[in-house]
Order: C-alpha cells, then structure tokens, then sequence
C-alpha cells in the first residue's frame, strides 16, 4: 500500500498540469499517422532534461499511457493503426465508424483502454516481484513456439478462407526477411536500396490499411454524394458504459491476454491486442460478426493493449531490462537524472518510483475522459466526403511513413505494399494475417537460431525445444490451436452455401 | 456479380502471378549464399509455394469462393486517381518536395473526384480553399509541432 | 523541363554556395543512430548533443534519427551510400563495429567511407556471469571451458561487435573453445539471457553491466581493456588476470560524416563539436547514467580508426 503514500506528489500544480500536457499531447501524437508510442516518448525526452526526474517522468509515463489510447483514434476514423498496437482495433472500429457508428467505437475503445489499462497498472503495483520472475522464465525456445502459436492464429484472423489467410500470412512472413538478417549480418532479398533497412513495420501498416481504402474511394468514382451521405449517430457516454458492463467476456479476456502477453520481453505489446481479438472471437457465441462492425472486437482488443503498459514495464523497473522498445526509451528518461531501475529505484527513489506508476494509473482516467468527450466530436470525420477523405488519407500516409526515420525509402515500401495490398483484397487476401507474419517472423527466427546455437552448444535440438514443461504446455496450446480452426472450417464448410459467398 | 465467368478468369491470373512469385523467392532462396542465413527463407517460401500453387489450382478448377475480383468500371474509375498516386508517391514527394507535392496532388485529387460541377467558379475556389487549408494543417503538424525535416528539393 | 529547372537550381546552388557555408550549420541538423532508441549509443547520443543548440556550440539543435538493424550495419549501410554529404546528416559511428563488419565484408562501407569529427565516450567490453552462478573469476570461466570445451554458452550483442571482438579475443588468449551466443536486440537482450540463466555468462558494456551489478543480478568478472575503469575500481582487467588482452574491443562511441562533404564543414565541426562535449551539463548527464566519456579530437580518431584496423585485420584473418 505504499503506492498511497505518494499520490499527493501526482496531484501537485506543476505535476498535475504535466500530467494533463501529457496525456492531451499523447492523444494527438498517437492519432497521428507513423507515430508510434516508442517515437512519441522519444520525441519528448528532450524536454525531461530540465524538469526535476519525478516530474519528467510523469510526462514520458502519461504520453506512453495515452499514445496507446490515441492510436485507436486514426485505426477507428482512417483505418490507419498508429502502431501494431491497434491493428485489431481497425478490423470491427473502422466498419464501425463507416456505418456511423464512429461515436459508439471511440466511447468503448477509450472505456476499454481505461479498464484494461487501470488494471494493467495495479498488477504492476501489486505483482511485480512475482511477475518478474514469470517475465523472464521466457526462454528463445519458448519464445519461439510462442510466435508459431501465433502463425496457427493467422489462418483464422479476419480471413474467409483458410488458405488465403495463411498466404497472406506467408506474404507477411517472407517479407520480414527482407534486408539484412538481424543475427548473421547477411543481405537477403535486397531488390532496391530502399529495403536495405527491411520493411519498417508502421510504414507498412500505413501502407497495408490506408492505401487499399484510399483505392477503394477512387473506385467509386466521381459521384454525387447524396446518397452516400452517412448520419453520424449520438451516442450517450451511459450507453456505452452500459454496453461495456455488458461484455464482461470480450473485456476480461482483453485485459487478461493483454496482461500476460504485455509481461514477455520483446513480444509484448505488438500482438497483444491481435491475440485478445482472436481469443475473444473464439470464445463469443456471436463470432460470425466479427469484422462487421461488432463492439465485442473493439473493446478485446483495446482493453488488451491498454493493459499491457504496466506489466510491459514490469522487467524494467524491477531487473533494469528493458522488455519492449518503449521501455528502453523510458529508460533513458530514469538514467538521465542518474536513477538505476532495479532495487535501486525502490530503495532509494521510492517518490520517483511510485509516482511514476501513480501518474500512469490517473493518466488512465484521464485519458479515458478527454477521449469521451472528444469521441463524438471526432466521429464527425466519417461525414467527410469520402474523395476528400480519399486526398487526406493520401497524404498523412506519405508524411506519416517519411517521418518514422526521415526516410523516402519507407514512402516507396509504404507505397509499394499498399497498391499491393489493394489488389491483393480484391481476390480475397487481408492485411491483418499478413502483418502478423511480418511481426512474428523476426520473433520466430531469431529465437529459433539464438535457441539453436544454445541447444547445439549444451542439451541437443531434441531437449532444449521439446522438452521442460513449459514447451510441452505451449506445444499442446498450438496444437489444440490449429485443431480448433480445422474444426471450425468444416463446420463452416456444411452450411455456407454457393450464393452467400458470391455476394 | 453480374459475369461469373470474369472473377475466374481473373482469379487465375492473379493466383498465377502469386505463385510465379512464390516460385521465384523460393528459387532465390535456395540459390543464395550463406546457407545458414537462408535457412528460414527457405522453410517460408517452401510453404508459400505450396500454398499458392493450392490456391492457383482452386482458381483454375473454378473452386475460388471469396474475393470479388474487379470490374472494369471500377477499373476505370479509380485509374485517374492510382496514376495522381502513383506520380505522387514515386516522383513528386521527393521531387518537387512534400510540401509542393502534397498540394498539387490534393488539388488534382479533388478535381478529379469531386461530384460539384467543374463549369463554376465557387467550386474551383472551394477546392483551393481546401487545399490551402489542408497544407496549413499538415505544415503545422509535421513540421511546426513534430519539427521533421522533409525533403524540399526544387520547391518548398 | 525537369533538366532546366535541376539546371537553374545547380546554378542557384553554386552561386550561393560559398556564402552558405560561411554561416553553416543555418538549420537543424540530422544525426544518425544504427542501434534503437533507448540504446547505450542512442542514449549517449541524446546527451552528448543536447548542447548543440546554445549560441557556444554548434548554434542550431541536433536531431536523433534511429535506424536500427542487424547490429549496426542498416545505419551504417544507409549514412556511406544515401546519406547527403552536405553536412547536415552526422552519424553516430562504434568502433570496432564498423571497422570489424567491413573487414568482415557483406556490407558496402569501410573506413574509408566516413570522416571523423570527434570522439565522445569509450565504454569498455565486461565479462559477466549471473549473480547465482559458482564462477568467480575469469580463472574459473576459463578452466570450465577447458573441461567442457564449447559447452560454455555466453551471450553478446551481435556478430562482429565490440562483445564478439573481446569474445574472440578471450577465446585466443586463453586458448579455449566457447560458444558465442549473439542475440537480436543489442546489450539489453544479451544481458537478459545472463540473468534469466539462458545462457551461461556474457560479454556486455561496461555501463549497462554495472547498472546491473547495482541491481544485484551479476557479478562482473574482468573488464577488457588496458586499465580499470573508474566505475568498477575493484574490478580486475583481463591483463591482470594473465590473459593478454588489449583494448581492441573497447566500444569507442564518436561522429562522422560521409565522405564528400565539404571540407570547411568538417573544420567547422571539427573545431567546434570536441567543445560541445567538453560542456558540464553534458559531464553531468553522461556520469550520472553510469556512461564514462572519452573525448578525442578528428585527428586523434583518425590515428584510432588506423590503428584499430590493423588489429581487426590481424584478429579476424582466421575467420
């Protein structure tokens, strides 16, 4: 309970106010096209330098905690994920606000961020000497079978066809190998000195979710709009309270899977919410409305990556590792003023420590209250005529995918993938399974030959991958996995019928 | 669909390019120096090729269920705005600089999709205003706020 | 069309030419990282041009630009063949990283691609194991190495790296076989392989070893370089332990520029950049995050990058 000890400290003028540019500023960065949270903490580490470290802390902690949020903004209205974050959100969100139902999306994503995230934050109060430890039971072994258990996810993920998905998912896959190989140092696949970097992962999110839409608007030709014109329905802040109490599934499973994936170094806070959204698709009785503007889907998935911010710091502040690229950038905020994350940080800076966490369990709420009141006011950019959403989204996309490291070479990838993508949908492809296999593949890869070289080294292939308990219980989770979409693709096969496909 | 027969033809042909390109990295990938760097490589385009001539053979035996293919209207529609595109994203940005080339394209977007008649001058100066102000706001975001240095090369 | 307008802006460009070089730097200026944010170099980075922008320094703000890959060679790769060698793209370099990986090849850079302007900081190689583990001195990693030869797993940043080098180094001068395990995710991730007990010991930066040591998770075990540093004054050199070791694989952290860019920038740099370093705030700063700091002049770099080369020449012509 020492945590409430030092909430007077959030709650001081300067502090405060910090707390508020924080969290107001971390909600405009995130909404903004090709900034990722890690880019917005970074970008603000400069201005920490002459604040005290208690109050630069509270900014970086309060812009981490909102960005998150905010990228739900553009997934929701532009169907631009701002980070790999949101990329679920977009799949039932975006559909949402086409239907004009923008108001109702943001209303729930921004409640379900603000539980997930409150409850992220108190497990990282509560439970860090444990969760430590759990963080890093994750060896590359189990690492690896981890990032499988989320190739055998792909197959099912916002696909009609089984087989498709996985395509896609192996377009994903073979695309991550592009550029130079992250252990070896070896050049794979270098076409054109633009890749020599790989595919940037939010370049290519832009890229994948924007350009396909923008395309599709330019399909629809030059048109009167009457009958296009979309009413943008009110939505009461109580109703969506309401229809969050409602879903009790769909948000614990959110904040659950959120939690525990945010705990795992390196893996985190990318597929968390893509996990969540796939977890509470399977478990709902409605899952045939996933992906057609279902709230279940909105609220898994952004209560997952909401709660993953306090557990993801968890290894941080306790072994001074940093378990995900944020958390490094946070980091460099504590070392700045000469604060050690560890023992160190608890010991002897427990103001630092613990307003720190403070400011991130207020800046939840904070947040979840501007996003409230400004969800209906932003909802209003689906009455925007879509030729001249079309010319926007064109160009947020290009300065979005340049300003991620002041690259042409990302605007050409970004370019290049989503005319790509554009086609590729036209024949029954999605984007969602293909940026899972662009997110996992380096995973997958790298702790496939780090672990190799160990077990070549020590026990043998044979013992350091299939054995101990913790690869038998994740082996039998990726089998029980793929069993399941098997299953679920027969008996889908038994009544769907020739017409309904065609549509 | 009103031409069942046209999706098909299509499907095989787009199926067909995946696979050749399946073919091709797989190709690449066991051809390549180091072994120990191809590795995964291989394994993933293995998979991709066997997958891709799966869905290749569906195409031809008529079995493709989703995907709607494109119509040729569609195709004519969204020609005009994919070139704007295409010399945007390609040429102009870096060209003519962000600024510059953003507003030109912008513009050029509005006019060609804009359903309000050309014939009127109120139209032309809404469509100015707009870009006008669309610049104003991306300068303000990207450059003022988020301080990012975009290439200007021969314009602004 | 295209060729007049690029004409006129040549001849713009040309007559302005000398006149916009006498008041160089008159905008921002670009410097490129090759590790992530939150990085050792990337953080130093940070601190080390947090100055730039007083009237004393440079006059205009240093911009961090990450691009992070396959142990530095995406950054590297990126600053010696499309980075604009106007002098508003500095870039961070890491010796012996890049020196080793162009010795190495796969990559299209070498010394010779890059001008020095000055050094910042010099973060020595440490042997570490975890805090748990039986072994207590570089006597007891090597004689376990010798019983269980290439059964000893310890982790680094990367192929051809400083921690590689003072792995190889390690490996020859006590005439033993280990297996190197690299990691992806730099120092931070091969330290997490040491305390979680993946592996068995590792190589790392002196600093981020000794915030670790602080923590309570390791024991640092000898450092390799020529004396002991200022942090761990009571830990021993491999020197000392009688392995003859020297300080090739030293982290020396530093700017550049790409070849081809004016001369009188790289003067203007050169003079000014080793002053910025020098500023107190920066001491402070760079202390406090447990980083030591090592400032050299272009020219001193310039004899370092020589002498270094030879070294990784000689060291890794086995490879």
């Amino acid at each position: 309970m020492e945590f409430l000890n030092y909430f007077g400290a959030v709650f001081e003028p300067v502090a405060f106010g910090l707390l508020l540019i924080g969290t107001i500023g971390g909600l405009i960065l995130g909404a903004t096209p090709g900034l990722s949270p890690t880019m917005a903490v970074a970008l603000l580490i400069p201005f920490t330098f002459h604040l005290a470290p208690v109050q630069g802390l509270i900014l970086l902690g309060a812009a981490y905690t909102s960005t998150v949020a905010g990228g739900a903004v553009s997934a929701i209205l532009l169907k631009i994920p701002g980070a790999p974050a949101n990329i679920a959100t977009t799949l039932d969100g975006h559909t949402m606000a086409q239907k004009g139902e923008g108001a109702r999306a943001l209303q729930l994503s921004f409640l379900a961020s603000a539980v997930g995230g409150v409850i992220g934050v108190l497990l990282l109060i509560f439970l860090t000497p444990y969760l430590a430890q759990w963080a890093l039971a994750f060896g590359p072994s189990h690492l690896f079978w981890l990032a499988i258990l989320g190739v055998t996810v792909i197959g099912s993920l916002d696909s009609a066809s089984v087989v498709k998905g996985l395509l896609s998912g192996c377009i994903g896959l073979w695309l991550a190998t592009i550029g130079f190989d992250d252990i070896m140092g070896a050049q794979r696949f270098i076409f054109h000195p633009a890749l020599g970097g790989g595919i940037n992962i939010i370049a290519a999110l832009i890229g994948l979710f924007a350009i396909p839409q923008v395309i599709t608007m330019f399909a629809k030709g030059r048109r009167p709009d009457e009958t296009e014109v979309i009413a943008v329905q009110k939505h009461s802040i109580m109703a969506a309270v309401r229809e969050i109490i409602r879903r009790p599934r769909a948000l614990s499973i959110g904040t659950i899977t959120g939690a525990i994936i945010g705990l795992i170094p390196g893996v985190g806070g990318q597929i968390a919410g893509l996990v969540a959204y796939d977890q509470a698709k399977k478990f709902s009785p409605e899952r045939a409305k996933f992906g057609k503007g279902h709230s279940e889907g909105v609220i898994a998935a952004e209560s997952a990556n909401n709660a993953m911010v306090g557990p993801s710091l968890v290894p941080l502040l306790t072994l001074s590792i940093p378990g995900s690229p944020t958390a490094a950038v946070l980091l460099g905020g504590l070392l700045i003023h000469g604060i050690f994350p560890g023992t160190d940080l608890f010991d002897n800076h427990p103001d630092v420590a613990w307003t720190f966490i403070n400011s991130m369990l207020i800046g939840q709420v904070l947040m979840c209250i501007f996003g409230l009141y400004v969800a209906s006011l932003a909802a209003r950019v689906a009455q925007v005529p879509q030729y001249v959403m079309a010319a926007i989204v064109l160009g947020l996309a290009v300065f979005g995918s340049y300003s991620i490291q002041s690259s042409m070479g990302d605007v050409y990838v970004m370019a290049a993938l989503g005319i790509m993508m554009y086609f590729l949908e036209r024949f029954g492809f999605s984007a969602a399974p293909l940026v899972l296999g662009l997110i996992l593949g380096p995973i997958a890869e790298a702790n496939f030959i780090q672990g190799s070289m160990i077990a070549e080294a020590t026990t043998g292939m044979g013992s350091y991958f299939f054995g101990g308990t913790m690869n038998i219980a994740l082996i039998a989770i990726v089998i029980a996995s793929i069993a399941y979409s098997v299953w679920m693709e027969l008996r889908s096969r038994r009544y769907i019928s020739k017409e309904e496909i065609y549509g | 669909m009103s031409t069942p027969s046209l999706p098909r033809l299509q499907h095989i042909c787009a199926s067909g390019a995946i696979a050749a390109i399946g073919i091709w990295i797989t190709w690449l990938s066991y051809t390549q120096e180091p072994a120990d760097a191809f590795l995964f490589p291989r394994l993933i385009s293995t998979v991709f090729v066997v997958l891709a001539l799966w869905t290749f053979g569906k195409a031809l035996l008529g079995w493709t269920k989703v995907g709607n293919g494109l119509s040729t209207v569609a195709l004519r529609r969204l020609a005009p705005g994919l070139l704007v595109a295409l010399v945007y994203l390609f040429w102009g940005a870096e060209t003519l600089g962000f600024y510059t080339a953003g507003a030109i394209a912008f513009f050029l977007l509005l006019t060609l999709y804009d359903p309000a008649p050309h014939n009127e001058a109120k139209t032309w100066i809404k469509r100015a205003v707009m870009t006008a102000v669309y610049v104003a706001v991306m300068y303000a975001l990207f450059a003022m706020l988020l301080k990012i240095y975009t290439p200007r090369e021969i314009f602004f | 069309m295209k060729k007049l307008i690029a004409g006129v802006a040549l001849a713009l460009t040309t007559l302005t030419g000398g006149a916009a070089l006498a008041e160089y730097p008159e905008r921002p200026i670009m410097m490129m990282v090759s590790y992530g944010a939150g990085g050792a170099t990337d953080f130093q980075a940070r601190i080390v041009t947090m100055t730039a922008g007083n009237e004393d320094a440079l006059g205009m703000p240093i911009a961090i630009l990450n691009k992070p890959g396959a142990g530095g060679r995406v950054g590297w790769n990126w600053f010696a063949t499309q980075a604009e060698a106007d002098g508003y793209t500095l870039g961070a370099y890491n010796i012996p990283h890049f020196i080793a990986q162009s010795v190495k090849g796969g990559v299209s850079y070498s010394a010779d691609s890059f001008e020095p302007i000055a050094n910042w900081g010099a973060d020595p190689a440490v042997f570490v194991v975890a805090a748990d583990s039986p072994m207590n001195s570089m006597d007891d990693v090597v004689n376990y190495a010798k019983e269980n030869p290439g059964k000893l797993t310890f982790s680094g940043a990367g192929l051809f790296v400083g921690h590689h080098i003072a792995a190889l180094q390690l490996e020859k001068a006590a005439g033993v076989k280990m297996a190197y395990i690299p990691t992806k995710g730099g120092g931070a991730a091969a330290m997490k392989a040491v305390i979680a007990g993946e592996v068995m010991g590792g190589v790392n930066n002196l600093s981020d070893a000794y915030r670790a040591e602080q923590a309570g998770n390791i024991k640092i075990l000898g450092v390799f370089d020529l004396e002991r540093s200022s942090f761990l004054p009571d830990v021993p050199t491999l020197k000392e332990q009688g392995y003859d070791i020297d300080d090739a694989s030293v982290n020396f952290r530093g700017v550049m520029v790409p070849k081809g860019t004016p001369q009188e920038v790289i003067d203007v740099l050169a003079a000014k950049v080793p002053e910025m370093f020098r500023n107190d705030a920066v001491a402070k700063k760079m202390e406090a995050g447990g980083s030591p700091m090592h400032i050299m002049t272009r020219d001193e770099v310039k004899k370092m990058w020589e002498a270094r080369e030879t070294t990784l020449k000689d060291l890794l012509a086995g490879l």
